[in-house]
């Protein structure tokens, strides 16, 4: 059973190789936002080493991973939304799989070949030319590596809310465009949650967002206490499960919809 | 005096030859090696003002081609068009506003807009005069019954309706010329026959110069007098659709039922093309054998059920051409 | 007195286009709302971030917040003034390969009015435009400029000249469409790059960028250098002063050059087709 689902992935992967040269046009977008990013922040850190407290170096390996975790947490987003436009998902209901997790398959698909194409040279590239730190500990090294997994099924159970939309809405363009404008504003991605307004961090921590970039960032840099790592992990956790519930909801009266209307 | 003069027409693609494997794209990345195809080679014919010509070939042959030559999308390699007296390449916009294009598989029409918003526009574009586009207008909605959907976003029309608005569209300006690329693909028959009726009026009340190239031999049979057969990039035919049938239609179809099945039947001038049990069917040069003689030797002869006679139909003879069945030039033969 | 003519006629011909293009918008009302909507928060993101910044930060090498998003509001103002004119251009691919281009041709009208005329993206340009406005609004009476008819006649001259280098990059990129090369990935990749490094002032950055930022992709002369003509930091020694008044100067002169590339294209163009038959 399982096979087929890592079949459908390889699948994926093998037909993407197709699309290389955007995987590399991607590559070099990541590699200038790291580059601007440093540039800024070294504008605003001057000669200093220290300021408000927070190094420098710190930063700096902060934003690279911010910027390295969005390259292989970027999904196929229109993948349910064609599928329901063509009255292809009917077809795929027909078939002998559970569709969503074929929707995963087919996205961790698409995250191995971004991680080889994309990550993997923006990090090596990173550790030379920009500075990165490395981890703060192996153990830490272990943890990050757990809750980059948590912190991708957080993001993933929050899309396929958004994805689900697509059955009662011709076009979810917009819907994702302002979720993700959210997601790379109130996670973390771009700028350290750490120098944001400390109201706006009170609304983050009552938000799956925290969960997605900012908790394996902070595990890397060792600025978690051992004694709370534990419970960093488990609120992502609670978060998948939550989001996921939430997603199950729609896809179950999705479904109900398809089948009453038949597609 | 002739509207369309095309003389020693030839148009030559440079295709760059694709090498196998990595090494031969790198290769012919760096040094790229042309091929030179000719898809027109040497062509050339005139049309009077007024006519109505077929211009057709197999995939391939070099009409569209010649098509957008002929309406200044395309440059030739070398020879002389001149379209009502001027160049459509030289004088782009002087000649788009002498001729009309109908695209059948492709609409100008604007999908999300009622039909009379793109008329409206191309009133403009056009730059029709007032009372010229009304008339026009009255005119067109009233033999393709436009007016019933004219207020009709584009995207809810049918393929039929979509197909006459196209048509008007590209009548709107008075053109002295118009083009056809497949009128009628894919709409029904009573759909084909109204739009062919349509053409013949107009070809009739205005004068208007026209242009077919279709895969429909229907379409050309019924609207057209004289037809243009280009394949390989060359004429190898150009006359009237009454001469081509007389010359190459010269055979019936005998399709007999026998009683019992009989082995070795053969008459002279007479070929066995099918043979099913006691069905057989008979293709007959009416030059060496008249079918009246056949049927009263079959009849005399053996014990006959039912007999069928079919005259060869145009689409037939057309598909022969294409195939080699029927040789045109009757010097290389 | 033809000139006059052909030019009234041009506009015509636009302000006729532009109705049915907004009818279109009209007839999908909610979806290009959200749209907007969603086209406005994407491009606040950008905004917002140097925004947090600055406010923990109050200011970065002497730019302050106001100054900071008073340089970014000409990226945003002349992008939208850009799409107003040149989605036909942005999205000139489509316009080939789906043989639209075709149809053009055989039409009585110039072909680049014609392009210009025929495609307008309202979500982009009411989208960034808004962004531009608020940011505009926020910042113009507060860093100290004084709006004499002189610098109206400036900001509004090289407004323009900005959308025009705008413009002459993506007709660039179109112009490999005659030789059917597409190339709208790579031409995403270089001008989307560009903006974002001219988001902040080009002093930021080590020369190499600055310097490709002034004579390879001159988004300096979009929003760096009318930025510092009103705000006139201290670090402007870094640079010639003629860069201040040159933006409409780099405009003209790189559509000038497009455009006799682009004329090259379409002879190639008209001589091969997108394909043979």
């Amino acid at each position: 059973m399982i096979r087929m689902y890592v079949e459908i992935a390889k699948k994926v992967f093998q037909n993407n190789i197709v699309y290389r040269l955007d995987y590399f046009a991607g590559l070099i977008n990541a590699l200038i936002v790291i580059l601007v990013n440093i540039s800024i922040w070294k504008a605003i850190y001057e000669e200093e080493e220290v300021l408000g407290g927070i190094q420098f170096r710190y930063v700096i390996t902060y934003l690279i991973l911010g910027v390295l975790l969005q390259t292989i947490f970027m999904m196929d987003e229109y993948l349910i939304e064609g599928k329901v436009n063509s009255g292809l998902v009917s077809m795929d209901l027909l078939k002998p799989m559970n569709f969503k997790a074929y929707i995963l398959s087919h996205n961790i698909g698409v995250l191995m070949f971004r991680l080889i194409m994309q990550f993997t040279p923006a990090l090596i590239v990173s550790m030379f030319a920009f500075g990165l730190l490395p981890p703060f500990s192996l153990l830490y090294m272990f943890y990050f590596i757990v809750s980059v997994v948590l912190g991708y099924l957080v993001l993933y159970n929050l899309n396929f809310i958004i994805w689900m939309t697509s059955f009662w809405f011709y076009k979810t363009f917009s819907l994702v465009t302002i979720k993700d404008a959210a997601v790379t504003i109130l996670s973390g991605a771009l700028i350290p949650i750490w120098f944001l307004p400390e109201k706006l961090v009170n609304f983050i921590e009552l938000t799956p967002f925290g969960s997605i970039y900012y908790i394996p960032i902070s595990i890397y840099l060792g600025q978690v206490p051992p004694n709370d790592i534990i419970l960093s992990l488990i609120k992502q956790a609670f978060w998948i499960v939550t989001l996921f519930l939430l997603g199950h909801i729609l896809w179950k009266s999705a479904a109900k919809k398809l089948v009453v209307q038949g597609g | 005096m002739a509207f369309i003069k095309s003389e020693n027409l030839v148009k030559e693609y440079k295709i760059n030859v694709k090498k196998k494997g990595l090494l031969g794209a790198i290769n012919s990345l760096l040094i790229p090696e042309y091929k030179i195809k000719k898809a027109v080679d040497n062509i050339s014919f005139s049309i009077e003002k007024g006519e109505m010509v077929g211009f057709i070939g197999p995939n391939g042959a070099g009409k569209s081609t010649t098509v957008k030559m002929l309406t200044g999308i395309l440059v030739p390699s070398s020879g002389e068009i001149s379209i009502g007296g001027l160049s459509p390449y030289k004088n782009r916009k002087a000649v788009a506003s002498k001729i009309g294009v109908v695209f059948g598989q492709r609409t100008q029409l604007w999908w999300d807009l009622p039909v009379i918003d793109t008329f409206d526009l191309l009133k403009f574009i056009y730059k029709i005069p007032d009372k010229e586009y009304k008339k026009n207008l009255d005119m067109f909605s009233e033999l393709l019954e436009i007016h019933k959907f004219m207020n009709q976003p584009v995207r809810q029309l049918s393929l039929g309706q979509r197909m006459r608005a196209d048509i008007a569209a590209s009548m709107l300006h008075n053109p002295e010329m118009v083009f056809f690329d497949e009128p009628t693909i894919g709409l029904d028959v009573v759909a084909k026959e109204r739009i062919r009726e349509f053409i013949k009026y107009i070809n009739a009340e205005k004068g208007t110069t026209m242009l077919f190239t279709t895969h429909d031999m229907q379409d050309i049979e019924k609207t057209c007098n004289r037809m243009i057969i280009i394949d390989n990039g060359t004429i190898i035919y150009d006359g009237s659709i009454h001469e081509i049938k007389h010359r190459f239609g010269n055979y019936r179809i005998v399709e007999v039922e026998f009683q019992k099945e009989y082995k070795n039947l053969s008459f002279a001038g007479v070929k066995l093309i099918n043979s099913d049990g006691n069905r057989k069917k008979f293709k007959v040069d009416q030059t060496l054998m008249q079918v009246t003689n056949l049927i009263n030797e079959l009849t005399q002869k053996y014990e006959v059920q039912d007999i069928t006679i079919q005259e060869p139909e145009i689409e037939q003879i057309i598909r022969d051409i294409y195939q080699g069945g029927i040789c045109l030039d009757k010097n290389v033969c | 007195m033809k000139l006059l003519n052909n030019t009234f006629d041009t506009i015509r011909l636009f302000a006729r286009f532009t109705k049915l293009n907004l009818k279109i918008t009209l007839e999908y009302k909610l979806d290009r709302t959200l749209t907007f909507f969603a086209i406005f928060c994407r491009e606040s993101v950008n905004v917002l971030v140097i925004y947090f910044i600055l406010k923990k930060f109050i200011s970065i090498k002497g730019w302050e917040m106001n100054e900071m998003l008073f340089l970014y509001s000409f990226l945003f103002l002349s992008y939208s003034l850009f799409v107003a004119f040149f989605t036909g251009i942005r999205e000139f691919d489509s316009v080939i390969y789906s043989g639209e281009f075709d149809r053009l041709l055989i039409r009585p009208v110039g072909l680049l009015t014609q392009i210009i005329c025929a495609r307008m993206d309202h979500c982009a340009f009411l989208g960034h435009g808004a962004v531009g406005l608020i940011l505009f609004i926020k910042t113009s009476t507060s860093v100290g400029i004084q709006w004499t008819p002189t610098n109206i006649l400036y900001y509004i001259v090289t407004l323009v000249g900005a959308a025009i280098i705008q413009a002459s990059l993506f007709m660039l990129s179109s112009c490999f469409n005659f030789w059917a090369i597409r190339t709208t990935n790579l031409r995403n990749m270089i001008f989307f790059n560009s903006r974002r490094f001219a988001g902040y002032p080009i002093s930021f950055y080590p020369a190499l960028i600055q310097n490709l930022l002034i004579y390879v992709t001159p988004f300096a002369f979009v929003s760096y250098f009318p930025a510092q003509y009103f705000l006139r930091k201290p670090e402007l020694s870094l640079f010639w002063d003629g860069f201040l008044y040159m933006t409409p100067i780099v405009g003209v002169a790189m559509f000038a050059l497009v455009y006799m590339l682009w004329k090259n294209g379409l002879k190639h163009y008209s001589s091969s087709g997108t394909s043979m038959y």
